[in-house]
C-alpha cells in the first residue's frame, strides 16, 4: 500500500504531461484522417505529404506543451530549432528549391522521361529526371542539365506529339496493398471514365520502382478533349485515394 | 544463388561468364496434376516443395501437350547440359498443381487463379488468339482492353510479374524470358533492367490488330530487349509496327532424335486397336480441336474424294489444349468443335470415314505417321506448324496451309503442298495429286525435300541460337 501511495506520489506531477501526450497522439491520428479527406482530388503523392505535415505540426505543438508541462521553458529550445532551420535553408537554398521544385514538378508538370520539351532555349528528350536536375538529350547527343526549379519558373513546351492528351498520376503503394487486386480493381473503376477518354488509348499502370516496402507506379489515361484535363485529374486523383484506402490493411489474397 | 562474373576457362573461350540464372515464364506448365484420387501420392506433393520423381507420370501428372513440352522444356535442358544456363525458376499458370515442384535444377512455380478471375482472364486470351488468328469476325472485341475481363487479365499477369520479381530478390536472376501473347504485359510490369526477352509464338501481323489495340499491345512489346517471332515475314511485320524493336528470327524446333521409326507389328497392332483397316489409305491430321486448326477443310475435301477414293480414312488425332483440358484452365471449347465436326462428316455422309483418336501416347502417334500416306495441316491460320516437320521426320509428305508459318520452308511441289484454306476446292486437288502418285516419285521428292527443309527446325540449330541470344542479352 506504502508502494503503491509512493508510486502515485512520483506520477502526480506527470500526469499533465501523459494526458498532452495522449491527446498529441490522438488529435495527430484525427488530422491524418481528416487531411486524408480533404486531400482526395490532389495526387495520392500530395495527399500523403500533407498528411505527414499536418502530424508533424501536431507533434510539435505537443511536444512543446509536453515540455511546458515539465517546467522546461520551451523558448530557447524553439529559437535554436528556429535558427538552425533558417540556417539549413539558407545553406541549401538552391538544392532544396530544386528539389521542391521535382516534387511539384512530378505532380504537376505536363512532361515526363520520354518526352520531348523546350526550356530556357534548349530543346531535348528527357531521359532523367533526379531530385536536383532534369537531363535532356538533345538533337545532337548532347546531355543538357536543366535545374528542376526552372521547369515551375520558366515556360515548358512539350512537343511529343499528343501530349496535351496525356495525364500522369504517379501513385506508391505499399506493401499491405495486394497490388495485382489493386490494379485490377483501378482498371474497373476508370473504365467508368471511358467517354471522357481516348478510345485508342486504355489506362496503363507502369511500374517505376519497387523495393520490399513499396512499389512506385505511374498511372497513365488519355484524354479525349485537352478541356478535360483537371476534371479527369480530379476524378482520377479521388477514385485512386478511395481505392488506396479501401484496399489499405486488406490481407493480400493467396 | 548464381553471381555472374568471370569464371575459371571453360568450353565458351578462356575465360566465360557464369552459368546464367534464367526465369522462364509461360502460360501451360511444362506438366499437369491430374489429381488422380486413388493415388495418394498427391498428398505427398502437397509438401512443398514437390520432387517430381517422386510421382508417376500418367498416374500423377503428365506433361503437357504442345510447345511448352516439345520447344520450351529441351530447349531448358540443353541449355542446362551445356552449362549456359545454371539453374531455371520456371513460373507458369497452374491451378492443380503444389505451389513449388522441383526437377534436377528447374523448379517449377505454379500459380493459381480462382474461378471468377479465370474466368475474365480467358475471355480476354481467346479474345486476343482470335483477333491474331482471325478468326472472330462473328464477335470483334475492338473495346475488349476496355473491359472488365481484361481487369482479370491485367491480374493474373501483375500477379505473375509479382511472382518472378518476388523470386529475382532471392535468385538474382540474369535474365527474363517470357513466353507467348498471354503473358505479354509481364515485362511491362517486372521494374527490373535486366534482359527481359519476349517470344511471340503465334502468327504476327501487325496489321490485324484494331486502332484500339495497337496503343497497349505497344507498349508492351516495347518493353521488351528482345522479341524472338518464328517466321521472317513475322519479323518483318513487326520491326515495320516497331523499328526500334530488337527481334530475332528463330524457327520453332523439334529434336530428330525423338522420332524414332515404329516396327512394322507396332503399326499394324496401334492401326487395329484404333479401328483402321489393313487396306485404308490414311490421311492424318495432328492438331488440337480448335476452329482455328480448319479440320473441317479437311473433312469436306473428303467429302469430293469419298466416291473415287472408297479406302481413303481421314485421322484427326488430337484433343483440347490446356486451357481446354479439366487439369488444366477448364475453358473447354474443344468438345464443342469436336462435335460440330461430327456433325459436319455426318451431314457430308463421310462420318464412316473419319477417325476422332483424342490423344495419343507419343507410341501411337508414331505409329499413325507410319500408316498414313500423307498428312494434312489445314490451319485457317498457323504460327508455325511443327507437325509438318514432324511429318518429314517420320518420311511422311506433307500438305500444308499457305497460312502457317511452316509455309515459308516450303516450295510448292519441292517439299510439301500448299493449299489456300479460303479455297477447300485446292485442299482436295492436293490430296488427289497424292493419292494418285502410284509411281511415288511425287511422294519421294517431297520427302526427300521436306526433310531437308527440317534441318533448320532442329533443337540443335535453335539451341546455338538460343544461347548465342542469351548470352548476347546477359553479356551487353
Amino acid at each position: 500500500m506504502v508502494a503503491l501511495d509512493t508510486v502515485w506520489g512520483w506520477f502526480v506531477p506527470y500526469l499533465p504531461v501523459v494526458v498532452i501526450v495522449v491527446l498529441t497522439i490522438v488529435i495527430a491520428w484525427l488530422v491524418h484522417a481528416v487531411l486524408g479527406r480533404l486531400m482526395r482530388p490532389s495526387t495520392p503523392q500530395m495527399a500523403g505529404t500533407a498528411r505527414r505535415l499536418g502530424v508533424v505540426v501536431v507533434v510539435l505543438i505537443g511536444g512543446t506543451l509536453a515540455l511546458q508541462a515539465l517546467g522546461v521553458d520551451p523558448t530557447v529550445l524553439l529559437l535554436v530549432i528556429g535558427l538552425l532551420g533558417v540556417t539549413i535553408l539558407v545553406a541549401l537554398r538552391e538544392p532544396l528549391s530544386n528539389y521542391g521544385a521535382k516534387y511539384f514538378s512530378d505532380v504537376y508538370t505536363p512532361f515526363k522521361v520520354g518526352d520531348t520539351i523546350q526550356v530556357q532555349g534548349v530543346s531535348g528528350k528527357v531521359i532523367e529526371i533526379n531530385a536536383m536536375t532534369t537531363i535532356l538529350l538533345s538533337d545532337s547527343d548532347q546531355l543538357i542539365s536543366v535545374p528542376n526549379v526552372a521547369m515551375i519558373r520558366d515556360v515548358v513546351v512539350n512537343t511529343s506529339p499528343q501530349a496535351w492528351k496525356e495525364v500522369v498520376v504517379p501513385v506508391s503503394i505499399g506493401s499491405a496493398v495486394d497490388l495485382p487486386a489493386f490494379e485490377s480493381e483501378l482498371l474497373k473503376s476508370l473504365g467508368k471514365l471511358r467517354t471522357r477518354l481516348d478510345p485508342r488509348f486504355p489506362p496503363v499502370l507502369t511500374t517505376k520502382s519497387r523495393t520490399p516496402q513499396s512499389t512506385d507506379l505511374v498511372l497513365t489515361l488519355m484524354l479525349r478533349r485537352p478541356e478535360d484535363r483537371d476534371a479527369i485529374t480530379v476524378e482520377a486523383n479521388k477514385r485512386l485515394a478511395e481505392l488506396l484506402d479501401r484496399m489499405r490493411g486488406v490481407r493480400r489474397s493467396a | 544463388m548464381t553471381h555472374r562474373g568471370l569464371t575459371d576457362a571453360g568450353p565458351r573461350g578462356d575465360f566465360r561468364l557464369a552459368p546464367i540464372s534464367l526465369c522462364v515464364n509461360t502460360q501451360t506448365p511444362l506438366v499437369q496434376y491430374l489429381g488422380n484420387p486413388d493415388s495418394g501420392r498427391l498428398e505427398a506433393a502437397s509438401r512443398d516443395p514437390t520432387d517430381l520423381t517422386t510421382l508417376r507420370e500418367g498416374v500423377d501428372f503428365q506433361y503437357s501437350p504442345g510447345g511448352v513440352t516439345r520447344m520450351v522444356f529441351p530447349l531448358v535442358r540443353r541449355l542446362l547440359e551445356a552449362q549456359v544456363v545454371g539453374e531455371v525458376h520456371w513460373v507458369a499458370l497452374n491451378p492443380h498443381a503444389p505451389p513449388t515442384v522441383r526437377l534436377g535444377k528447374i523448379t517449377l512455380h505454379n500459380l493459381a487463379l480462382d474461378g471468377d478471375r479465370m474466368a475474365g482472364y480467358g475471355e480476354v486470351k481467346e479474345a486476343i488468339w482470335g483477333r491474331i488468328h482471325e478468326i472472330d469476325a462473328a464477335r470483334p472485341r475492338d473495346d475488349l482492353f476496355w473491359s472488365e475481363a481484361f481487369s482479370e487479365y491485367a491480374y493474373y499477369n501483375r500477379r505473375t510479374a509479382e511472382v518472378i520479381q518476388q523470386l529475382d530478390r532471392t535468385h538474382d536472376f540474369d535474365a527474363f524470358y517470357i513466353h507467348d501473347f498471354q503473358q505479354m504485359p509481364v515485362g511491362h510490369m517486372l521494374a527490373t533492367v535486366k534482359p527481359k526477352i519476349f517470344r511471340w509464338h503465334i502468327p504476327f501481323d501487325a496489321s490485324v490488330f484494331p486502332d484500339q489495340w495497337r496503343a497497349l499491345l505497344a507498349t508492351y512489346l516495347d518493353s521488351y530487349d528482345m522479341i524472338v517471332v518464328s517466321t521472317a515475314s513475322y519479323a518483318e511485320s513487326l520491326l515495320a509496327w516497331r523499328p526500334e524493336a530488337n527481334v530475332l528470327r528463330l524457327y520453332p524446333y523439334l529434336d530428330p532424335a525423338d522420332y524414332g521409326r515404329p516396327s512394322r507389328s507396332t503399326v499394324a497392332a496401334t492401326a487395329k486397336r484404333l479401328g483402321l483397316g489393313p487396306t485404308d489409305r490414311v490421311a492424318l491430321v495432328v492438331a488440337r480441336m480448335d476452329p482455328m486448326k480448319g479440320q473441317d477443310l479437311a473433312i469436306r475435301a473428303l467429302e469430293g474424294l469419298r466416291e473415287e477414293y472408297p479406302e481413303l480414312r481421314l485421322v484427326l488425332v488430337g484433343n483440347g489444349s490446356f486451357s481446354g483440358s479439366r487439369s488444366g484452365l477448364g475453358l473447354s471449347k474443344s468438345a464443342t468443335w469436336r462435335q460440330h465436326l461430327e456433325k459436319e462428316a455426318t451431314a457430308r455422309g463421310v462420318r464412316d470415314r473419319v477417325l476422332f483418336t483424342g490423344h495419343v501416347s507419343q507410341e501411337d502417334l508414331d505409329a499413325l505417321y507410319e500408316r498414313a500416306e500423307f498428312t494434312i495441316l489445314p490451319s485457317i491460320r498457323e504460327g508455325f506448324g511443327l507437325v509438318a516437320v514432324e511429318s518429314w521426320l517420320h518420311r511422311r509428305p506433307a500438305i500444308v496451309t499457305r497460312r502457317a508459318g511452316v509455309a515459308e520452308l516450303i516450295r510448292d511441289g519441292v517439299s510439301g503442298l500448299l493449299f489456300d484454306p479460303d479455297r477447300p476446292e485446292e485442299l482436295e486437288k492436293r490430296m488427289r495429286q497424292l493419292l494418285d502418285d502410284r509411281s511415288g516419285r511425287l511422294r519421294a521428292r517431297l520427302v526427300r525435300n521436306g526433310r531437308v527443309a527440317s534441318r533448320q527446325c532442329t533443337l540443335d540449330a535453335a539451341a546455338k541460337a538460343e544461347e548465342a541470344m542469351l548470352v548476347g542479352a546477359t553479356e551487353a
